[in-house]
């Protein structure tokens, strides 16, 4: 077969190789965000602006990188929004606009944990405080009702955190999922007796 | 200068910092079945992986990949490196910004971008590295003594100006002000998958397209087929970072066009693969085993078509259900970056060792030693992890699974990983010790020479 000219040329298959990307890139990266605008505005609904507390806690989250064990989005399937409910309300999926004031998204890519995106409200805040000190031992309040639970757990102990980078990091966790108003029943009261 | 040095420098410290990477990956895989194991912030399990990751990315497998390519890229255009001096200097400031980056990880400065976890600084001083590669790159092209371009030098071309997108993109652009949320979760996954794609696909397939034909003695079996495989790729990779959020919060249009483009891939992928098949078809039989250099390219070719027949079939929807954010993804980053590609950095190593020290490799049958000790343990290795996260991923849909019971499901599978993992290590050191003496030692046959000299 004749080669053609083109792999002569150092300058053409340069060119070529950047162009024929440059069509993909560009779809890829700043088209989206262009049509669909809800990946960096929030439109009509209400996003939780950080406090400087929860910032604090966010830059613990990800300088531990709880992300590598933790995702932060409820997929929309079944399985994920049953899960990661409460009190049989099944979770919301989560979806673009919750994440507009993220700086830092963790969105993740690996489960070795549960999911987090819709967290907070769930566990007291003295819970949060039991379980990042041992996860495997949270003392007597908060025992499982069989301890076999506690024992599986691989989550890493957290106890080299002082004790006001807990508390920043628990202020974080439990802005999870709030943005959709939704450990509520029907009647707006919250589902969490320790919230009540 | 003396000629090669930037290759050797490169080739020696890579090879070097895998071992590190490997040791890296046996403690993260120990934490997973004893999280109580050096239980300090330094230590802890997520800084271990991250750590991991990126020695292993960047100064294990890109920093072999630009070594191996600093001996090749001359050889094949009938010349010398453009510059030996600003390559030796590269080598050393990319080694001293990679360990200045790892110092970064472990203490915690740390980016949210999975395999951009690098901090900023360190960020700038690899593109300045990168800028000095390719200037070498596009400098030795420019000065060749051949007419025609080969496969390899339009890969190596293609890695260069691509890379220099995806990893500005990825670690520069995400952490622009302005860019927050999905927005930044979409860029990161442009680069994580194309980091993949574009960096470490191009080069590990430029390697071997040199390395194949000249290890078997045999011409490239069709030169079509290599065009073909090119030009597709270079197309159609780029399009698939939204498969990594299927079904998740972002646009349901931008997660369909990435599962059509990756399922595009197959065919650049078959065109490569059955190029390298048909030349290992088409050479002559003594060739094809003879020692370990023919065997990890074979191997690693196989470990190419099986990642990317998994990439498709995961990014259909319902398969990904099951298999996305589980074990089973990591099996599939494995069998990619340690598979395919370092498998086919190994043979190259195991090539050109011998040349820079002008003598053979110092032992063939450790080398194929190595080889058999390395495929049969990582076989098992990433399979452990795909039956794993299957079995993750369906005790999930069953709502009546406490999160922390599917967990104790997996405890047999993550003793296997520690233990396979454990026979890739025993493999390695095989590898370290052949190219260590083959590099510097004394060979038996050279010490009689001596003796009898005296
Ligand atoms: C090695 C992986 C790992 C890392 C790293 C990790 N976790 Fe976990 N996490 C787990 C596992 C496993 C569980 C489930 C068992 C349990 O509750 O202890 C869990 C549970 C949790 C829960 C309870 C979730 C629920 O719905 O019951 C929270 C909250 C949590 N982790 C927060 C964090 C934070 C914050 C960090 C970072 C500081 C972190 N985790 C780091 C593995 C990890």
């Amino acid at each position: 077969m004749k080669k053609p000219d083109i792999e002569k040329s150092l300058i053409l298959t340069a060119l070529g190789a950047f162009l024929i990307f440059a069509v993909g890139a560009v779809m890829t990266t700043i088209v989206p965000p262009m049509v669909d605008k809800s990946f960096w505005d929030a439109g009509e609904h209400d996003v939780h602006e950080y406090t400087e507390q929860e910032l604090r806690g966010i830059a613990i989250y990800k300088s531990q990188g709880c992300v590598y064990c933790h995702t932060q989005q409820v997929r929309k399937l079944a399985s994920d929004q049953r899960r990661y409910g409460w009190r049989l309300v099944e979770a919301p999926a989560s979806e673009s606009w919750e994440y507009v004031n993220d700086k830092d998204h963790f969105l993740g890519t690996k489960r070795t944990g549960p999911d987090l995106a819709r967290v907070g409200g769930k566990y007291s805040s003295e819970w949060h405080w039991a379980h990042f000190k041992d996860p495997r031992n949270m003392g007597e309040k908060f025992e499982s009702p069989n301890g076999a639970y506690q024992s599986a757990s691989i989550m890493p102990s957290f106890k080299y955190l002082s004790d006001d980078e807990i508390k920043d990091l628990t202020a974080y966790i439990q802005t999870l999922g709030r943005n959709k108003n939704w450990r509520k029943d029907a009647d707006g009261n919250p589902l969490n007796d320790y919230e009540q | 200068m003396k000629q090669d040095t930037a290759a050797k420098t490169m080739i020696i410290s890579s090879v070097l910092f895998f071992g590190l990477a490997l040791t890296l990956g046996l403690l993260t895989a120990l934490k997973f079945i004893a999280p109580t194991v050096g239980e300090i912030e330094y230590l802890s399990l997520p800084r271990m992986r991250m750590l991991h990751t990126n020695v292993n990315l960047y100064a294990w497998l890109l920093q072999a990949n630009m070594g191996i390519l600093f001996w090749i890229l001359p050889r094949i255009l009938h010349t010398k490196l453009f510059s030996e001096k600003l390559g030796v200097a590269m080598a050393v400031l990319y080694n001293l910004t990679l360990l200045g980056g790892a110092v970064c990880i472990v203490l915690g400065k740390v980016q949210n971008v999975e395999y951009g976890e690098l901090p900023l600084v360190i960020d700038i001083l690899i593109v300045i590295c990168w800028v000095m590669f390719a200037v070498n790159v596009f400098g030795t092209v420019a000065i060749r003594k051949v007419k025609y371009l080969y496969v390899s030098v339009w890969y190596t071309l293609g890695a260069v100006i691509w890379t220099t997108f995806v990893y500005i993109t990825g670690n520069i652009i995400t952490a622009l002000p302005m860019v927050t949320g999905i927005n930044q979760a979409n860029l990161s996954w442009f680069f994580v998958h194309n980091a993949v794609g574009l960096i470490f696909t191009p080069m590990g397939v430029a390697m071997a397209y040199y390395l194949i034909p000249k290890q078997l003695n045999t011409p490239i079996y069709s030169h079509k087929l290599s065009m073909i495989g090119f030009w597709v790729i270079s197309f159609v990779y780029v399009w698939t970072g939204a498969h990594h959020m299927i079904h998740g919060p972002i646009s349901h249009w931008l997660q369909t066009v990435a599962i059509i483009f990756s399922f595009s891939l197959i065919i650049p992928v078959i065109a490569v693969i059955t190029n390298f098949f048909g030349t290992f078809a088409t050479a002559p039989r003594s060739t094809r085993m003879d020692g370990p250099i023919p065997k990890l390219l074979m191997m690693g070719t196989i470990y190419y078509i099986f990642t990317c027949l998994q990439g498709p079939f995961q990014a259909i929807r319902a398969v990904n259900e099951i298999t996305s954010k589980t074990d089973w993804v990591v099996g599939h980053a494995h069998m990619a970056l340690f598979g395919a590609f370092s498998f086919y950095a190994m043979a190259g190593i195991y090539y050109i060792a011998p040349k820079l020290t002008g003598r053979e490799l110092y032992s063939k049958k450790m080398g194929d030693l190595h080889f058999w000790i390395m495929t049969l343990s990582s076989i098992p290795f990433f399979a452990v992890l795909w039956i794993s996260g299957v079995i993750q991923g369906f005790a999930w849909l069953n709502p009546e699974n406490t999160f922390v019971q599917t967990l104790a499901a997996l405890k047999h599978a993550h003793v296997m990983r520690l233990v396979t993992g454990g026979g890739i290590f025993a493999a390695y050191v095989l590898f370290l010790y052949n190219v260590l003496q083959t590099f510097f030692g004394k060979y038996a046959d050279e010490a009689d020479a001596e003796t009898i000299s005296e």
